[in-house]
Parts: C-alpha cells; sequence; structure tokens
C-alpha cells in the first residue's frame, strides 16, 4: 500500500465531507453564504489533492502536463472562493484587490489554456523519478513558463488582500476570527506560493503539493464555521428555553400573544389569547374575525391605532372591550409592534393582550365614588376643604368658592390664605400647621374676605385623613360661616354688660348707707380737726405745732375720702370691658375695704385665709370685683339672723390644677335644697332684691371661662366657690 | 367751772376721730379720755368720776345703744352724747327715751357739740347732788319712794308694806322735802336718773 495515495486520498475524502456538510448548511440556511463558500474551497482543493496524486503517478511528460494544466482549474475556484469568504464571512478586504486578484488569476487561468503544456513550462523534456514518503513519484524537468509569474502575482495579491482584510478585523476588535482565518490564510498561502516557486521554477527537486498547505487553511475555516454552528445551536437552544419562560410567564399573567402575518394575512395566537377572546382552540384566526369580537364602539379606534402603526412601523398600544360570545363584555389593553423588512415593508405585527377588566371596573368604582364625592361636597351647606400631606389645599368645594367668590385656581394650594383676615393670619396659620404636623384635629376661627369684599367670622375644623394601613392622606376640613353667631355673642356680652352695670349699680345703693358713712368718717374728721384748728390759732400764742399736726391729718383724711369716691366712680361706671392680668387677692381687699363699713354695721367678722403666692387670674377688675362683692354680701345677709357673736365669714384663696379658686365661707341659714336654684334669674331672697345678683355673677366668670357655684358647708351655713383660670404667663 | 374739772370721755373705734375730737375739747378746756371701744370704756372707768360720754353708734363687738343700756342697768348716771354717721329717727327716738342727753350726726359742728357737752356735765353734776340725796333717804323711805313712782296710790302702798296710810302719807312727804322736789312727775323723773327701777313685787 502506499502513503502517497493514503494521504492524498485521505485528504480529498477530508475536504469532501466538509464541503458536503456546509454545502447541506448552506442550502438550509438562506444567506448562509460563508458556508457555499467554505464548501467551494473544500471541494477545490480535494480537487487539487486528485491532481497531484495523478500528477505523482504520471507515466509520461505528456501526461504529467495535461494534468499539471488542469490542476488550475480548482486553483482557480479555491482562489475565488477564498476571496468571496473573506468579503462576505469577514466583511473586510479592499474591493479592489479582491478584483486585481480575481483578474490576474482569470488570466493567468485563460493562458494556462492558451500554452502548451500548462502555464508553468513551455515545455516538459522528461519525467524523474524521487523517493517521497518512502516511494517514487514522478517530476518534470522541461523549461519553465515566464507567464508563470502572472500565477505568482495573483498569490501575492492574495496575500495582501488577506492581510488587509485581517488588519480591519483585528482593528474592529475580533481578534480571535483575525487570528484563526486571517493569520491561517497568510501562512498557508506564503507556504504554498512559496514551494510552488522553489519547485517549479527548478530550485528545487520535490513534487509539489500545494493542497497539503490549503487543506490547513480549509481546517481553520471549518474549525471557524463549526463554532459558528456551534453557536447557533446553543442560540437555538437559549431561545427555546426563553420562549417556554415567556410562554409561562405570559400564561402566568393570562397574557395573550399573538403574531399577525401581513403578508400571508393569517393569526397566530397563545391559548391564553383565544381563551381572553373566546376563540376555541382549533379555529382559524384573521383580522376580520377578530375585529368581529371588538365592541362595534371601539372598532374604529382600534383600526385606526393599528394603522398607524403600520404605516410608521412603531408600536400601539390600545385598550377596548371585546364582546364575548356568550355576550360577556371584557376590558382588553393590547400592545402590538410591527416589523418590517429591510425596506421598510411591513412584515408583521406581533403583540400581547391583557385582561383589565377588573382594572377597569375598580377605576370605574373609583371615578363613580369620586364624583358621588363630589357631588355630596358641593351640595353639602357647609364649606369643605381638602389638604394633601405636604399642607396644599387640593380642593374646595362649590360651597367655599360660592363663599369666597374666587375661581378653583385661585384658591388652590395657599391661594386660599389670601383671604384670611391679616389679623388673624398669624394665629391661624399657627394652629393648622401645628396640628397638620402633630397629625392632630383643629378647630379654629377666623375672619375670611367673602365674596361681598367684607371679612366673615369662620368656624374651621380640620381632621387628619389615614389610609387603611395608617398612611397620614392629608386633612379634611369644615368650615361654616358664624358671624351670626359671632354677632348674637358680642350683642349677649354688650347685654350682659349692661345687666352687670344695672345689677352693680343696685348692690352698691344697698351699700349707699355704709359708703355714705365711709364718706362721712373722714369729712367728720376733717370738720372737728378744721375747728380744732380754729381755736388753737386763736389762742395767744397760737399753738401752730399742733395745727400742722391737725392740717397733715385733715390732708391724709381727705385723701381717704377721694379714695372712696373713686373705688365707687369705678363700679358705676359703664365702662368697656378689658380683660388684664389681675390677683384675685388684692380685688378681695378691695372688696372688703368698700364693703367694711357695711360688715362692720351688721356686726359680721372677716377671717382672711389668703395664699400668699396666688397666680394672677385674666379678668376685668370691675366685673370680678362686683362677683365678689356679691359672695360677701349674700354671706352677710346669709348670717343677719345669727346672734350678734356668731357673724364669721371666711374667705379662703386657693390654687390647683392651674385654677385659682376663691371660696367664701358663711354660717348662715344655709342653701335651698335645689342649690342650683339660687343662680336662676329673678331668684331673691329680699324683699326689694331683683335677684340678678348670683344670675349675673355666673354669667360674668363664664365670661372669664371660670365656674361658680355653691355647697353647703358641713357644720354650718354655705360654701360659695368662684374658679377660675390661673393666668399661664 | 368746778374745783375738779370734769372729764369727757370719746368712745369711738376710728382714732382719726378720736385725735380730733381730742384736739376740739382741749381747746375748749375740757380734760378728755379716749376709748376705741365699749368694753375698754367699762374697764376702764370707775364709779365716782364725773363727766360725760360721747359715744360712736357703730362699733364693732359692742354698739353704744349697747353699752347705754348696761350703763342704766348698772346705775351708772353719767350722761351720754351720742355720735353717729348714719343715724335715723327712731335710733335716735330710742336713745333720747333711753336717756341720752343729746343725738348727733357726723360731721359734728363745734357749737352743737359744745353745747350738749356742757349740758351733759351739768347734769352730771346735778345728778351727783340728787345721788347725795337718795343715799340720805332711810331704807324704808327708799321703799315708799319705789312705789310712788310706780304710780301707786298711798292705801295700796299702807297695804303692801302692812301700815297705816298716815304712815306712808309722812314717808312720803320725808322723801319729797329729803330729794327737795315738790311733784311726784319730777320724782319719777329723778328716779329713772338715778337708775331706780319701780317697786319688785309690783
Amino acid at each position: 500500500m502506499s502513503w502517497v495515495t493514503i494521504v492524498w486520498s485521505m485528504m480529498a475524502a477530508a475536504c469532501l465531507t466538509l464541503a458536503g456538510m456546509h454545502l447541506l448548511i448552506g442550502c438550509r440556511q438562506r444567506k448562509a453564504w460563508g458556508n457555499v463558500l467554505f464548501a467551494l474551497v473544500a471541494v477545490a482543493v480535494a480537487g487539487m489533492a486528485a491532481c497531484e496524486l495523478w500528477m505523482m503517478r504520471a507515466g509520461s511528460p505528456s501526461e504529467w502536463g495535461a494534468v499539471g494544466r488542469w490542476i488550475h482549474v480548482p486553483a482557480y475556484v479555491m482562489m475565488l472562493s477564498l476571496v468571496g469568504f473573506v468579503r462576505v464571512y469577514l466583511r473586510a478586504g479592499w474591493l479592489w484587490l479582491a478584483w486585481a486578484v480575481v483578474g490576474v488569476r482569470s488570466l493567468a487561468l485563460v493562458l494556462n489554456f492558451v500554452f502548451s503544456p500548462n502555464l508553468n513550462y513551455r515545455e516538459i523534456t522528461s519525467l524523474r523519478h524521487i523517493r517521497f514518503l518512502g516511494e517514487s513519484v514522478a517530476f518534470p524537468v522541461g523549461v519553465p513558463n515566464p507567464w508563470m509569474l502572472l500565477a505568482n502575482l495573483s498569490l501575492v495579491l492574495l496575500v495582501a488582500f488577506v492581510v488587509d482584510a485581517t488588519v480591519t478585523v483585528w482593528r474592529r476588535g475580533d481578534v480571535r476570527a483575525a487570528i484563526q482565518i486571517g493569520f491561517n490564510m497568510i501562512f498557508f498561502v506564503l507556504m504554498g506560493t512559496g514551494q510552488a516557486i522553489l519547485v517549479l521554477w527548478g530550485f528545487v527537486q520535490a513534487p509539489i503539493t500545494p493542497s497539503v498547505f490549503f487543506l490547513g487553511i480549509v481546517a481553520a475555516m471549518a474549525y471557524e464555521l463549526s463554532r459558528d454552528t456551534l453557536r447557533a445551536a446553543e442560540l437555538a437552544r437559549d431561545l427555546g428555553e426563553s420562549e417556554q419562560r415567556m410562554t409561562l410567564a405570559a400564561g402566568a399573567a393570562n397574557l395573550g400573544i399573538w403574531i399577525h402575518d401581513l403578508q400571508r394575512g393569517d393569526v397566530w395566537a397563545s391559548e391564553e389569547w383565544r381563551a381572553l377572546f373566546g376563540f376555541t382552540k382549533a379555529e382559524r384566526l384573521d383580522l376580520d374575525r377578530f375585529l368581529q369580537r371588538l365592541h362595534p364602539e371601539d372598532r374604529e379606534r382600534f383600526r385606526q391605532a393599528r394603522a398607524r402603526a403600520i404605516e410608521g412601523g412603531g408600536s400601539y398600544e390600545v385598550e377596548y372591550r371585546v364582546v364575548l360570545p356568550e355576550g360577556r363584555l371584557r376590558w382588553i389593553a393590547s400592545r402590538g409592534g410591527v416589523e418590517c423588512d429591510g425596506a421598510g415593508k411591513a412584515l408583521r405585527v406581533r403583540g400581547v393582550s391583557l385582561d383589565i377588566t377588573e382594572r377597569k371596573e375598580v377605576e370605574e368604582a373609583l371615578r363613580e365614588s369620586e364624583a358621588r364625592f363630589r357631588t355630596m361636597a358641593n351640595s353639602a351647606p357647609v364649606m369643605i376643604w381638602m389638604a394633601g400631606t405636604d399642607k396644599l389645599c387640593t380642593f374646595f368645594n362649590k360651597g367655599w368658592l360660592d363663599f369666597t367668590g374666587r375661581t378653583p385656581e385661585q384658591e388652590l394650594g395657599n391661594g386660599w390664605a389670601e383671604g384670611v383676615h391679616p389679623d388673624d393670619f398669624d394665629r391661624c396659620f399657627e394652629t393648622y400647621s401645628k396640628a397638620f404636623d402633630a397629625r392632630e384635629r383643629f378647630v379654629m376661627e377666623y375672619r375670611l374676605r367673602c365674596h361681598t369684599g367684607g371679612y366673615c367670622w369662620v368656624l374651621d375644623n380640620g381632621v387628619p385623613r389615614f389610609a387603611s394601613d395608617g398612611a397620614f392622606l392629608g386633612y379634611i376640613g369644615s368650615a361654616i360661616d358664624i358671624s351670626a353667631v359671632k354677632l348674637a355673642e358680642s350683642e349677649a356680652a354688650q347685654q350682659r354688660n349692661e345687666l352687670a352695670h344695672l345689677t352693680r349699680v343696685t348692690t352698691l345703693s344697698e351699700l349707699s348707707g355704709s359708703l355714705a358713712h365711709e364718706l362721712n368718717q373722714p369729712l367728720a374728721i376733717i370738720l372737728s380737726n378744721a375747728q380744732a384748728a380754729q381755736r388753737l390759732i386763736a389762742q395767744s400764742p397760737p399753738n401752730l405745732a399742733e395745727v400742722s399736726d391737725i392740717l397733715a391729718d385733715i390732708v391724709s383724711e381727705d385723701r381717704r375720702a377721694g379714695e372712696v369716691i373713686k373705688r365707687l366712680r369705678t363700679l358705676l361706671k359703664r365702662g368697656e370691658i378689658a380683660f388684664a392680668p389681675l390677683s384675685l387677692n388684692e380685688t378681695i381687699e378691695e372688696v372688703l375695704h368698700l364693703a367694711h363699713v357695711d360688715l362692720t354695721a351688721r356686726g359680721v367678722g372677716i377671717d382672711r385665709v389668703l395664699l400668699a403666692e396666688l397666680p394672677r387670674v385674666d379678668g376685668d377688675r370691675v366685673q370680678l370685683q362686683q362677683v365678689v362683692l356679691n359672695l360677701v354680701l349674700n354671706a352677710a345677709d346669709a348670717m343677719s339672723a345669727n346672734a350678734p357673736g356668731s357673724r364669721r365669714m371666711q374667705l379662703r384663696t386657693a390654687c390647683r390644677n392651674g385654677s385659682v379658686r376663691l371660696s367664701v365661707r358663711d354660717e348662715g341659714c344655709g342653701l335651698p335644697a335645689d342649690a342650683e336654684s339660687i343662680f336662676a334669674p329673678f331668684f331673691t331672697t329680699k324683699p326689694h332684691g331683683l335677684g340678678l345678683g348670683l344670675s349675673i355673677c355666673r354669667s360674668i366668670v363664664a365670661a372669664h371661662r371660670g365656674r361658680l357655684w355653691a355647697e353647703p358647708h358641713s357644720e354650718r351655713g354655705a360654701v360659695f366657690h368662684l374658679e377660675l383660670p390661673a393666668n399661664a404667663a | 367751772m368746778k374745783t375738779d374739772a370734769p372729764i369727757v370721755y370719746v368712745v369711738d373705734d376710728e382714732a382719726g376721730m378720736r385725735k380730733a375730737l381730742t384736739r376740739l375739747l382741749n381747746a375748749e378746756g375740757f380734760e378728755v379720755r379716749t376709748f376705741a371701744s365699749a368694753t375698754e370704756f367699762l374697764a376702764g372707768t370707775s364709779a365716782g368720776e364725773t363727766g360725760c360720754v360721747v359715744l360712736d353708734v357703730a362699733m364693732p363687738d359692742l354698739d353704744g345703744m349697747e353699752l347705754q343700756r348696761r350703763l342704766t342697768h348698772d346705775g351708772v348716771p353719767t350722761p351720754i352724747i351720742f355720735l353717729t354717721g348714719h343715724g335715723d329717727i327712731p335710733m335716735s327716738v330710742r336713745a333720747i327715751k333711753a336717756g341720752a342727753v343729746d343725738f348727733l350726726t357726723k360731721p359734728v359742728n363745734d357749737a352743737d357739740l359744745l353745747r350738749a357737752i356742757r349740758t351733759a356735765l351739768s347734769l352730771a353734776a346735778s345728778r351727783g347732788d340728787e345721788r347725795d340725796r337718795y343715799s340720805r333717804l332711810t331704807p324704808r323711805e327708799r321703799e315708799v319712794m319705789a312705789h310712788v313712782v310706780a304710780g301707786r296710790m298711798n292705801k295700796e302702798i299702807a297695804l303692801d308694806l302692812g301700815t297705816g296710810e298716815q304712815n306712808i302719807k309722812t314717808h312720803r312727804g320725808r322723801v319729797m322735802e329729803k330729794m327737795k322736789i315738790q311733784s311726784v312727775a319730777d320724782l319719777v323723773r329723778a328716779a329713772q336718773r338715778l337708775g331706780i327701777g319701780t317697786a319688785p313685787g309690783v
């Protein structure tokens, strides 16, 4: 058995096998030109191997010459295929160089058939036999043909073309392809070219075996292509998996998937999609059948959206109703993407469809409840507002807008605050902010400009809103116009003051006797002193030292009378109410001073248990004096039936829980069974009393945010308590 | 004036008033003693001193009217002048009926006050004589006098005392003579001034 025969046959067989495989791939896959060109290269190399084998076994110079001519055909095919492969597969290489290679080689092929015996020899004189792989092979002896240079040039051009392509590929970053294909091609082409030149020009005596070198190129190309095939297989597997995953996900999300082939007009859709639209598995689908399912009102809208997308090659998204065969309505959200060919012609539309009936129902319910809220809010007889978590107002009802006479745009955000009276603004803002930050409800009164341009008092009530999970949503509030209430309040206050004045005058008139005495006393002292002084001056010598003392006493007594008159005038004055911090202890002392004579005349003794560190209270001095005076005189009245020695009254002040309390205790006749009745208007025990004393006292105390009440004392008599809030400052 | 200067007692709870009256009365040559309350007055005076009281009506604890009642009850003959800030007619009538010399309202005019004081002092002096005369009566004569001022007839008195009518007549004559009094009416007034009640058992 000959090794040369075995090796060359196997080379050819291997090449043909590879060629067959890649031709198959090339035929099955459109545009797999790389594989086809590779198959051509491999077939050519196989042909070259066959020719070489023949040449080595040639029996005569003419036989060798003939085969030497025919070997140029596979060589030609191989070179052209290599150039094509580089252009197609590597997408590189100068085009003019490629054409140059093709042109030169074609010329060489033509000349090959012009010359005899072939392009390489002008003539072959004899065959020599040399030892090659342990056997004798034929080798020509003759005159080389100078036109052989043309073939050599084509090989050099091929090398240049491949070098350029390799550099381009390398620069492009595809280093592996550059080495695998480019470097291999350059290396093996140079080797083959070198051997051919050395042998054919007669420098070396050896059989020419370019196929061996080109087999290297074939092997490199085959390796590269098989990697591609392998990768494609992997991709296909991955794609299959991802498709499976997507189908699973789509199924889980109840997504219907569909593809509409615009060329063929048929529609493929997943089972989920068919279920969504009420089609059976086997039913044939097309656009018309699909459109039949759409709610008539939504058809045109869908058509337009789809047409726009197909025209522009983009995508569309549309929500529509589907009328199922059983008559039920279903809301569908559909999204489609148009795929185009290279020329921009729409080929198919792919898309997904989703059942959004539930969402639509929720939206509808929400819209309905929103509408209901607005209707309610707008028809409510109060002003309603809402604010978001950022304190900015987001809603005002019709009542509010009618009241202020402004537009929602003017009021929203912080716009409403423009209508708040400047004097109330800071207080309002503070209340609102403080409550808002603490998420607490608040109530505030302020003046708000109404549509007439004037200000009206409103009572505003704000409540924080929370979601079901406890998240803070903002505030909702209602405001009512309380101008009428305010007016009534101020009228009531006016009346209360009038009445207070009236009862004060009445009370003082009860005291008039003792007040007269109170004035009389200093006058009496002054008169006696003055008359004594007249005598002392008339003496000789006049006792001026004594007179000077007398004058000092007269001055002090005159002042005392003045004080009494001043105090009386204050109480009798019909003055404005003026709240100011004052000491209840001082008020008590002033009252006792005023009532002193009367109490003395009635034989009433006073015990004071006054707390030294008593906090001040906010109040009107005159009105509080009136209350205390009333309590003191009532206590004295209650004891009028007592024996002269047992008419003691105790006044005690105390402070507890932020309140200041005065307790007036008497040892008198006590309270009626219904202690509250004494505070009723026109309740009186005196023949000439108005019966308004305690009633007006209680309303005065209420206006001071205090309390006035009576309770029986455990031993004897009654205790009246006056409690006022201590001044916080 | 008398050898032992008459004393004017001023009882008033108001210090300024006491001082002013003291100045006025001192300037008129009276000796003045002041008291801040009725109780103080009762504790600070002794029987036998002659004088008059200028008394404020409205005073804590014991008022002027009450003091007058006590003095009368104890048989102290000191004449009283009331001074008041706000006197009314019923009060003044009650005071005068109970033997007060005068009932003056504050502010008081010096002339009115001095006139009242002088009247009171002369009354005090005469009351001092009357008391002397009364002390010279025998127990039997005092008994008869009490019956007489109670307005009883001689016969009734004789029956009560268990003696003859003539006897009573003699005692009565002696009482009138010793007290230097002419009419029964004067005797009644004197008895009143002396604080002698009507006879016991009548």
